[in-house]
């Protein structure tokens, strides 16, 4: 037998599971993180109020990457704080 | 071919696999299976071959020089020489290797957007200096290749490190919309015995007996032009080339184009007593559009303050500073030169080679 080393090498960061979703969103406080790309808060934006509207949850917070932020940067660490405190739950991640 | 690779189960990271027999198509197919590999015939990265990688560095081989996004896989010496094993790099060039892929983990860079991102970017790895002959690569005709194993396995090494490190993989932490052959391998050398200046590095401030850059961006645009003896009439043609909405440094003002002028085309330039930095000036100056043009084509444009403020009429530069054109010599007899878009939100890194 012959040994060979695997190729990826071990891992710098533990993987970060998402948040499990929550079964009622009523009562509940909804963010929207405009993750840069074009149109991206206008379609979050109104789903986010028409989930709202539908399930008596509250839009509550509306916001872009922070400053410098766009489509290809990582959002800033104070928004990340801001949308924990404020929201509890966020939509995100509009594509092309 | 009998089967010859028995699969352990449940491998961790960084873990060795037992192999029967060296067999290219086994070792395919145990790769294909747990989601590694290029997709093309891989050397097995055996200790004894590792090994033999590794005395070509200096310094721990187990140092962590890096974590790569978005896997955010450790980057060691030891993980690059499997990779450069696997690619089928030559010993000699693994120096080149590991400086690539330090140069792409810097901050500047923004691997993580590079590798995620929808576009097909991928590295450009420019190699200059001594280690171009020491190593064998192509600086000359076909230099963007193919058919010269050091540029062919340099290049690869790298895609397969960011494959299996970065966890750049299609699908998974690649989002890449078409992908791309650049995304294979893509390095090329720079031509110093035909360049008529400097050596680039050297035109960076990198005095370093050999040297790697690296720029993330699109594969090479071909500007062909065979009848000009004057400067201005061969880089009219690469402006205008450069001069289209569809690239991302139209909406990206940041973004940088490396010039890879044939020796030839760089000989008329030169003769004619202009410096690099007037080949750069020459296309900052000429490569425009009416600003106007750019705003009806994006609704955000990622521009210099400066660039909001002039009217529609006014001509604006594809990029915000001649410094972003970035030029090099590569290539063989012929007259066609190529430029290379960036992705945009990335900045190009020369470092000197190192273990």
């Amino acid at each position: 037998m012959t040994k060979i080393y695997a190729p990826d090498g071990a891992l710098g960061r533990p993987p970060v599971a998402l948040a499990a979703s929550p079964p009622v969103l009523g009562g509940l406080r909804i963010g929207v993180l405009d993750n840069g790309k074009p149109n991206a808060r206008l379609l979050m934006a109104r789903v986010g109020e028409q989930l709202a509207a539908r399930t008596g949850a509250t839009l509550a917070l509306v916001t872009d990457k922070g400053p410098g932020g766009n489509a290809a940067t990582p959002c800033t660490p104070a928004v990340i704080e801001r949308l924990a405190k404020e929201v509890d739950l966020v939509l995100t991640g509009s594509a092309d | 071919m009998s089967g010859s690779i028995v699969p352990t189960g449940s491998v961790p990271a960084g873990a060795v696999l037992e192999v029967a027999e060296d067999d290219p198509e086994a070792l395919m197919q145990l790769y294909a299976a747990r989601g590694w590999g290029d997709g093309l015939p891989l050397v097995a990265p055996t200790a004894a071959r590792v090994d033999a990688m590794l005395a070509e560095a200096t310094g721990d081989p187990d140092e962590v020089l890096a974590v790569l996004p978005p896997r955010f896989g450790e980057l060691t010496r030891r993980i690059v020489a499997v990779n450069a094993v696997l690619a089928g790099c030559p010993t000699v060039v693994f120096p080149v290797v590991l400086t690539a892929l330090r140069a792409l983990a810097r901050e500047e860079v923004n691997l993580r957007g590079v590798n995620a991102t929808t576009h097909p970017v991928a590295p450009l790895v420019i190699v200059s200096g001594d280690i171009v002959e020491r190593g064998g690569f192509n600086a000359g005709l076909g230099a963007f290749g193919p058919g010269n194993r050091a540029n062919a396995t340099v290049g690869r090494a790298v895609r397969l490190a960011l494959l299996h490190v970065a966890g750049a993989r299609p699908g998974q932490g690649d989002a890449s919309t078409q992908g791309g052959p650049a995304k294979y391998a893509y390095c090329v050398a720079e031509n110093l015995a035909e360049c008529p200046w400097e050596s680039y590095p050297k035109s960076r401030g990198i005095d370093a007996a050999s040297a790697v850059t690296v720029h993330c961006g699109e594969p090479p645009h071909n500007s062909h032009d065979m009848e000009s003896d004057a400067p201005g009439r061969i880089l009219d043609k690469m402006a205008s080339a450069m001069a289209t909405l569809g690239q991302n440094n139209a909406p990206i003002s940041q973004g940088e184009y490396f010039v890879a002028l044939c020796p030839e085309h760089a000989s008329t330039i030169a003769s004619a007593g202009w410096a690099r930095s007037d080949v750069a000036s020459y296309l900052h100056e000429r490569a425009r559009l009416r600003a106007g043009t750019f705003r009806g084509a994006f609704g955000q444009l990622a521009w210099a303050p400066w660039m909001h403020a002039v009217p529609d009429d006014h001509l604006l530069p594809m990029t915000a500073h001649p410094d972003n054109i970035r030029v090099f010599v590569c290539g063989g007899a012929g007259k066609h030169s190529s430029f290379v878009p960036s992705w945009g939100m990335t900045k190009s890194v020369t470092s000197p080679v190192e273990g």
